[in-house]
């Protein structure tokens, strides 16, 4: 279900940055398949690694919760109705360690939105989210993912796995949008796909220690994403 | 009944959508609702475009709302998806909006122009209003599906345009009421103002309607549940199936 890009999260407002890399000249050679493959597996090796990671650490995080002390313990969503809802310090923590890997503010907010939509649905299909996480609240992607992973009982690969196809899919998806192509075509790209995204579930998932989240970041595709933030006619917030 | 409290508290407004095909006039549509309701309602907009702000700026530098009560939101090429089968980023904009402007009385979310069947789920509006117009052709109304025979309101929209398009005004608003089962029409010009008059004065009922709690959000999707107004100006909501 979390794979399906028919899951109602807004996942149609997004193009995993490759609307403002096609206003940059992405594409405009007219050797599309290439760049458009290219510059997923370029997000695969540096900003997507870093989306898995933390989404396996939030998932670890929220499964080590029942284990922690009484002081790490978020306070109870809804126990008293009044009391505003306190993330886990180990959340926090990691939220923060997502942001320093993240240096595109335009970047931060978009996976915020997105990570509230993600908790929306949560709110109203995995409600046990909400033990772990603020009910509506903006929170980078992967924490909201790596939750969602826990109270399903996903394994750490598969939440990587999840990151990384679905920003895979979201690039090949929005390119049938930006640049004219065959879809069949547009799916044998994501296909090709398959070696770099077991390559980095392999490396990601064993994660278990916030230091060692990688932080290989992509400049070009910050400075696209803060480029687009400000620009007019844009198909996707981002 | 609408829950029109939230969980912090605040209270909903009225969420009203406007769809049609491209070009028939939402834009100018919630301008004009601005226009003449901006002093009796509190008011904010949500826009969907193809290409994110045309509608917005178009709005805002009608000067006809404040400009911060007016948000653009991105569909990724699909305005369909955004109203219906996946409302979430507009969804959060309504309440964003609630949220900074509270209380609003009314939120309107202009739908992207899109085709026939473009209508809004319940789960984002709780009233939509419909829009043609005579420059589309006048056999359009005729053609029906959702939006046309379902939504809460159907407007055929520039009438003043009928004498240089060769469309029957009466005829496409008498084709519209035949697929519409009794709900209302309003043939409207912009430039006639008793046509104006009826618009804001049904925008006003159903305000009053919704925020007593009398309206049950109906989803003009087929075989759904849909609702009627009387002579009395009455919602009715009917779950049975069309003979029609």
């Amino acid at each position: 279900m979390l794979a399906d890009g028919r899951l109602p999260t807004g996942g149609h407002t997004q193009s995993a940055g490759l609307e403002p890399a096609v206003r940059a000249g992405l594409g405009a050679d007219g050797k599309q398949p290439a760049d458009v493959g290219a510059y997923a597996r370029d997000r695969l090796r540096t900003v997507t690694r870093t989306e898995a990671a933390v989404a396996v650490l939030a998932r670890h995080y929220a499964n080590a919760q029942a284990i922690t002390t009484e002081a790490d313990k978020p306070s109870p969503a809804g126990t008293s109705g009044t009391e505003p809802f306190v993330m886990a310090s180990r959340f926090v923590q990691l939220e923060s360690a997502w942001a320093a890997r993240t240096p595109s503010r335009a970047l931060r907010t978009a996976s915020r939105r997105q990570g509230r939509a993600y908790l929306r649905l949560a709110e109203r299909v995995w409600p046990d989210v909400l033990q772990h996480l603020p009910r509506d609240s903006e929170i980078a992607r992967p924490l909201v993912i790596g939750a969602i992973g826990a109270v399903t009982g996903l394994s750490p690969e598969q939440v990587a796995r999840l990151v990384a196809y679905d920003d895979a899919q979201t690039v090949i998806a929005a390119s049938l949008k930006l640049l004219p192509g065959d879809p069949a075509v547009a799916v044998t790209w994501l296909a090709a796909l398959h070696d770099d995204i077991e390559r980095l579930v392999n490396d990601v998932a064993p994660l278990t220690d916030i230091d060692k989240i990688p932080a290989a970041g992509a400049p070009l595709i910050d400075q696209f994403a803060e480029q687009h933030a400000i620009e007019r006619m844009r198909l996707f917030h981002a | 009944m609408p829950d029109t409290t939230r969980p912090d508290g605040t209270t909903r407004s009225f969420r009203l959508g406007v769809a049609g095909p491209v070009g028939t006039g939402k834009s100018s549509l919630i301008a004009t609702i601005c226009r003449e309701l901006a002093d009796e309602l509190r008011l904010g907009v949500i826009t969907n475009d193809i290409y994110t702000d045309e509608d917005a700026r178009l709005l805002r530098s009608a000067g006809v709302l404040d400009p911060e009560r007016i948000r653009a939101v991105e569909t990724g090429a699909c305005p369909h998806t955004a109203i219906r089968d996946d409302v979430t980023p507009n969804l959060i904009a309504v309440e964003d909006l609630e949220r900074d402007f509270a209380p609003l009385d009314v939120v309107l979310v202009e739908s992207g122009g899109d085709n026939l069947t473009a209508t809004f789920s319940p789960a984002l509006v709780d009233a939509q209003i419909f829009v043609l117009d005579v420059a589309g052709g006048g056999d359009v109304a005729r053609k029906g599906g959702p939006g046309i025979a379902r939504a809460d309101l159907l407007v055929v929209n520039k009438t003043d345009l009928a004498q240089y398009v060769g469309v029957d005004v009466p005829q496409m608003v008498a084709d519209a009421e035949a697929a519409r089962d009794g709900k209302p029409v309003l043939a409207l010009s912009r430039h006639d103002p008793e046509s104006v008059a009826s618009l804001k004065e049904w925008v006003l009922a159903m305000t009053k309607i919704v925020r007593g709690g009398g309206h049950t959000p109906v989803d003009p999707g087929p075989m759904a549940p849909h609702s009627h107004t009387d002579e009395n100006g009455v919602m009715i909501s009917h779950t049975h199936a069309h003979s029609h």
